[in-house]
């Protein structure tokens, strides 16, 4: 078996009043797209900067593409890119001068690498920094993470202050990524950045791993509200006891209902029918994802 | 390549603040050596005579009768000192704990660099800044020693003051980036650095005129740096390797610290 992208057993970070993390268990499959979420402040940004050993951990253990971030720092790192979702440089250089550094610091970055990214995401490398607007900062901190093409891309809110254009450059730099074998470590407060691109969710809440689901599972489990338009007027009860469906409304020509999990046995009894229109809004993983938490804090309340 | 590593990178950074400092001190001690004929007038030496010993004492004007105690006193004895470790503190403070509340340290650091690399490389960024404005200085001094009758100094005094200053400066550079990169603040770095200085003056001029503390002045870095005439003298061992060797701990000791530590967010 390949060995782990990243993984973290029992791993506690307290530091002042903050709890950090509080014994977090992590696995990242190498190749991966794994999405890190959880509300602000739950420990995810906590999480990677321990993953970068920009801070050390209370206790617990740290594994990060076989390495140890504390021991085998520096050469660890050149394998990595990192993208903060706050990209804070010194604004008064150029996007090119900080681009061309940062390659040096990984020991060199080809020119037309990084002309190349900055071209694909419409970014002015001859432009001081701090003359740049919040999204273009964001595009020389995208830049410099995917420039070296690294193994294991650590991305910490990647896509906030990115407009929906550039959000879209960036998940296809991400699939891109993924296509190449590379591991994608990505965080985020919202389901929506994320579950485009990742194979794995991990819910992060008060610096512990909740829980851990594939997203195409999740798409399964999740419910979506189907309206169908038949030719002629049907009955409500032909559906009503169809698995997963509820809900069941008709009026007239139109079926209105929810649907848990798969599609199929609705639409094989639509198929009896003449079907002029059917619609099914993409199911909303966000509601799915505080149904977990909710559930968690249900079983910790009667605990 | 100025973009080649953090070395070069940080004296590229850094590259107006460093003209701008190295401007103004050189003037500074340009403009106070120039004076050196008008003060060995009789008018002068009266008008000086007229102050008690205690207040030029207290400015570390001891002897004004010969160019080199008066370019002691008031070219490398007050200003120059004084700006260079403002310079120093300042330079020091930014080498890591001003990066860090910036919050632009983690960005470096997640790069495939050690800490304590990019800790040194800064360091020496900041103590080649301080050797460039204290030799340049000493290469004034020597230029103005004809046109100002700087009689009785030879360049050899002025290298070897030229040596104190550098290492005078690189204590306080030291300092401030030794408190910064233990603590990632910028207030404790510049104020260790100020509480210093300012002790480290009054232990040198003010304190050793109160009876029972001239004890204080082997304290100072200010006496570390002007004490034994280096103009005249030469380089003074005691006083430079003391500079040197509290350079090369607090260096050492502030590195080792940061390697330890969590950054700051």
């Amino acid at each position: 078996m390949a060995e782990l992208a990243i993984e973290t057993e029992k791993l506690v970070k307290t530091y002042g009043r903050n709890r950090g993390l509080t014994g977090l268990d992590l696995r990242v499959e190498p190749g991966e797209v794994y999405g890190f979420l959880g509300p602000n402040g739950a420990g995810k940004s906590t999480t990677i900067r321990l993953l970068l050993d920009l801070i050390r951990p209370t206790s617990g253990r740290v594994s990060v593409l076989g390495a140890d971030p504390r021991r085998d720092g520096v050469a660890l790192r050149r394998r990595i890119g990192y993208l903060a979702g706050d990209f804070v440089v010194d604004g008064r250089q150029t996007a090119r001068e900080l681009l061309t550094y940062l390659g040096n610091l990984r020991g060199g970055v080809s020119r037309a690498r990084i002309e190349e990214l900055a071209a694909r995401l419409d970014l002015d490398l001859g432009r001081r920094i701090k003359g740049l607007s919040k999204g273009n900062r964001q595009k020389v901190g995208v830049v410099q993470a995917f420039m070296h093409q690294p193994e294991l891309l650590i991305l910490d809110e990647p896509t906030s202050g990115l407009d929906p254009f550039l959000q879209q450059e960036f998940l296809s730099l991400v699939r891109e990524a993924r296509a190449d074998g590379r591991t994608v470590f990505m965080s985020s407060h919202v389901m929506s950045e994320v579950q485009q691109t990742a194979d794995r969710v991990g819910f992060i809440r008060e610096g512990r791993l909740v829980t851990v689901a594939r997203v195409e599972e999740l798409r399964e489990q999740a419910v979506r509200k189907v309206e169908i338009h038949f030719d002629d007027p049907v009955s409500e009860a032909e559906f009503r006891d169809l698995p997963g469906v509820s809900e069941v409304t008709v009026t007239g020509t139109t079926l209105r209902c929810r649907l848990d999990g798969r599609a199929d046995a609705l639409v094989k009894a639509a198929a009896g029918h003449t079907v002029v229109g059917l619609l099914s809004e993409e199911p909303d993983l966000e509601e799915l994802f505080f149904g977990y938490y909710s559930r968690e804090e249900g079983t910790r309340v009667a605990a | 390549m100025l973009l080649r590593d953090p070395f070069t990178k940080a004296l590229h950074d850094a590259r107006r603040s460093l003209l701008g400092w190295t401007v103004a001190i050189v003037a500074v001690g340009a403009m106070y050596a120039s004076f050196w004929p008008t003060v060995q007038t009789p008018e002068m030496k009266e008008a000086l005579a007229a102050y008690p010993e205690g207040v030029l004492e207290a400015f570390n004007y001891s002897d004004l009768t010969t160019a080199a105690g008066y370019l002691g006193s008031a070219v490398y004895g007050l200003l120059v000192p004084l700006l260079v470790a403002v310079f120093a503190i300042a330079a020091g403070t930014r080498a890591v704990a001003g990066d860090e509340e910036a919050g632009t340290l983690d960005l470096v650091l997640a790069h495939p660099v050690s800490r304590a690399r990019l800790a040194l490389l800064r360091f020496a960024a900041v103590a080649a800044g301080i050797v460039a404005v204290a030799v340049l200085l000493g290469l004034v001094m020597v230029a103005l020693s004809g046109p100002a009758q700087f009689d009785g100094i030879g360049a050899g005094g002025f290298a070897a003051m030229t040596v104190h200053l550098t290492l005078f400066g690189l204590t306080f550079a030291a300092l401030a980036f030794a408190v910064g990169a233990a603590t990632g603040r910028r207030a404790a770095a510049l104020g260790a650095g100020a509480a210093v200085a300012v002790l480290g003056y009054l232990a040198n001029s003010v304190f050793p005129q109160v009876e029972g503390l001239a004890w204080a002045r082997e304290v100072s870095p200010f006496h570390w740096y002007l004490g034994g005439s280096p103009l005249v003298d030469g380089v003074q061992p005691a006083g430079a390797l003391l500079l040197l060797g509290a350079t090369v701990l607090l260096v050492a000791a502030g590195t080792a610290a940061f390697t330890r530590r969590d950054v700051a967010v």
